[in-house]
């Protein structure tokens, strides 16, 4: 009898005791996971034959593993580097081997590839790997186009593949034209505001949204930083010199700021980059 | 004769849906489809692909617990408690037993397929009508077919956990042989071609390819039944293709049951 009344004191204490372990271990584990933590994606070798006839949801894991732990780390505005570009590309050409039509898998691989790595040739590899499997998809070819023109400066493979994915189904009705004149000059920063429109477009997610939309501004703004040089030089015969002499000319009210918080630098070539390359400052 | 048959096959598959695992089985099932609703929209824009992917894997595993619970105990329950006696002091032959019993676990994994089918096919719609830009790529047919396939690998699979039973006498060995059979039925296809592509590289015995080689005989190929992928990106299937399958797994069962009533109609039953 005196044992029976005491269970419930005994379940209480434990609960509590569980409650304090459970906080504590917590606790360590955040530690424990801030310390160096690199997830890992095992080789499809492996992970083909033991997902069996899982494969196609295994991919999906897979992948929700790879955007939950970069997508911390993009929200937490931390910068990537070579362990976490390894970490991608093995993670991708994992999920890609086993559903290899799996084009949200090349897609988050190849934006952050181009935007974040600044690794333009394993964008390509991954994407010339889709083109395999996704052979009537526009986007494929156009995302290559896109990488060719916009950062390897490469306008001759650049207007081929957007020549190719305007003939596939689905292209929109611009891209041919848009291959033509690109491939006659290079208005670089217009390249990205027109396909980043139509990333925008094709875009659920609103984190990823608002990234785009923050890049279009900022291009929107060396754009017309740009005109306004190639004005200067009509009127003056010369180009300019920094930026500051658009203000002294009047033809800018004030240099405009950065939304990335860096700031607007004239080249000698007369291109308008920002210091901030495009990535959040702190 | 074959009414009896029949009315055996009847009689297993009501034993079948009385059994209580089914539930459990069934709700594990819902539970995953679920969890598509919630899953769903974690992912970028290949919404469609993952419902799919979720929603038939979850049939496969539903369909696949059945067998390796229900179908196991169903076949060695009779044995086991001796009810096989009762059944074979009827006017029955063994193999009239046989594929009685195998025609009622068919008529359970189809009554099953049916079911989860039917729910899944609510939790795709419901997706698919809270994200409608989501689901161009989707087509209602490839799903099928690929439901159609996985079923037609349960057939293949009853027909293991009925060679089995004969051949072992307890219902954990059937168990086992019949979740290794799953297995390498499912990785074979794999182990071949790797070793086809890689014959250069890797240097095995004379003893182990031929193995390997006989194997891909032996077992069940079962990864042809896998069309998931193709379903989830909509991709479709061709009727020549179904046709071969289907053509495989009867005959891989008729074999499999003819094996197992040569094999049962020697057994001492004590």
């Amino acid at each position: 009898m005196t044992v029976n009344r005491l269970l419930p004191i005994g379940l209480v204490a434990t609960l509590l005791l569980y409650g304090a372990a459970w906080q504590h271990l917590q606790h360590k584990r955040h530690v424990f996971l801030q310390e160096n933590y690199m997830d890992y994606t095992l080789p499809s070798r492996f992970t083909g034959p033991a997902a069996m006839e899982f494969k196609g949801m295994v991919s999906d894991f897979l992948f929700l593993k790879v955007i939950t732990f970069l997508g911390e780390k993009i929200g937490k505005q931390e910068k990537f580097n070579d362990p976490h570009f390894r970490y991608l590309e093995e993670s991708v050409n994992t999920i890609t081997d086993l559903d290899p039509y799996f084009w949200d898998a090349y897609l988050f691989a190849d934006m952050i590839f181009t935007w974040d790595l600044k690794e333009y040739e394993a964008a390509n590899r991954l994407l010339l790997k889709a083109k395999q499997y996704r052979t009537n998809d526009y986007r494929v070819p156009y995302y290559l186009g896109f990488n060719y023109f916009f950062f390897l400066k490469d306008n001759i493979n650049g207007s081929k593949y957007l020549m190719e994915a305007s003939k596939l189904p689905g292209s929109p009705y611009y891209l041919a034209s848009l291959a033509a004149r690109l491939s006659a000059y290079a208005l670089e920063h217009k390249i990205g505001i027109i396909f980043l429109k139509e990333m925008i477009r094709d875009t659920e997610n609103e984190q990823i949204k608002s990234e785009f939309m923050l890049r279009i501004k900022t291009l929107e703004i060396m754009d017309l930083l740009e005109q306004k040089v190639r004005e200067y030089e009509k009127i003056y015969q010369k180009p300019p010199s920094s930026l500051v002499e658009l203000v002294t000319a009047g033809l800018i009210e004030k240099i405009p700021d950065d939304p990335y918080g860096g700031q607007f630098i004239l080249f000698e070539n007369g291109r308008v980059y920002t210091t901030s390359k495009m990535l959040r400052q702190k | 004769m074959n009414r009896r048959i029949w009315s055996l096959a009847v009689i297993t598959f009501k034993e079948g849906i009385r059994d209580r695992t089914l539930y459990g089985i069934g709700l594990f099932a819902l539970m995953i489809m679920g969890l598509s609703l919630v899953v769903t929209g974690f992912f970028l824009r290949e919404l469609h692909k993952v419902t799919v992917d979720i929603n038939i894997s979850a049939i496969t595993f539903g369909g696949l617990l059945m067998i390796f619970s229900l179908s196991v105990n169903l076949m060695s329950k009779d044995l086991d408690k001796r009810t096989v006696y009762s059944v074979l002091s009827k006017p029955f032959s063994r193999t009239q037993y046989l594929i009685g019993k195998f025609l009622g676990l068919v008529l359970l994994s189809l009554a099953a397929v049916c079911m989860l089918t039917l729910i899944s096919t609510l939790t795709i719609w419901a997706v698919k009508s809270q994200y409608p830009n989501y689901f161009k790529e989707f087509v209602w047919l490839s799903v099928f077919q690929a439901v159609f396939a996985e079923f037609l690998m349960f057939m293949v699979l009853n027909a293991v956990v009925i060679f089995f039973s004969t051949v072992t006498t307890s219902s954990f060995l059937t168990l086992l042989f019949t979740i290794s059979t799953y297995i390498v039925g499912q990785t074979v296809e794999e182990v071949v071609r790797f070793i086809q592509s890689q014959a250069q590289e890797i240097q095995l015995t004379t003893a182990v390819k031929a193995v390997i080689e006989m194997t891909q005989y032996i077992v069940p190929n079962l990864s042809v039944y896998d069309l998931k992928i193709r379903a989830a990106h909509g991709l479709s299937i061709s009727s020549s293709y179904l046709l071969s399958i289907t053509a495989y797994s009867l005959i891989y069962s008729a074999v499999l049951i003819l094996f197992a009533s040569i094999i049962f109609s020697r057994r001492e039953l004590t």
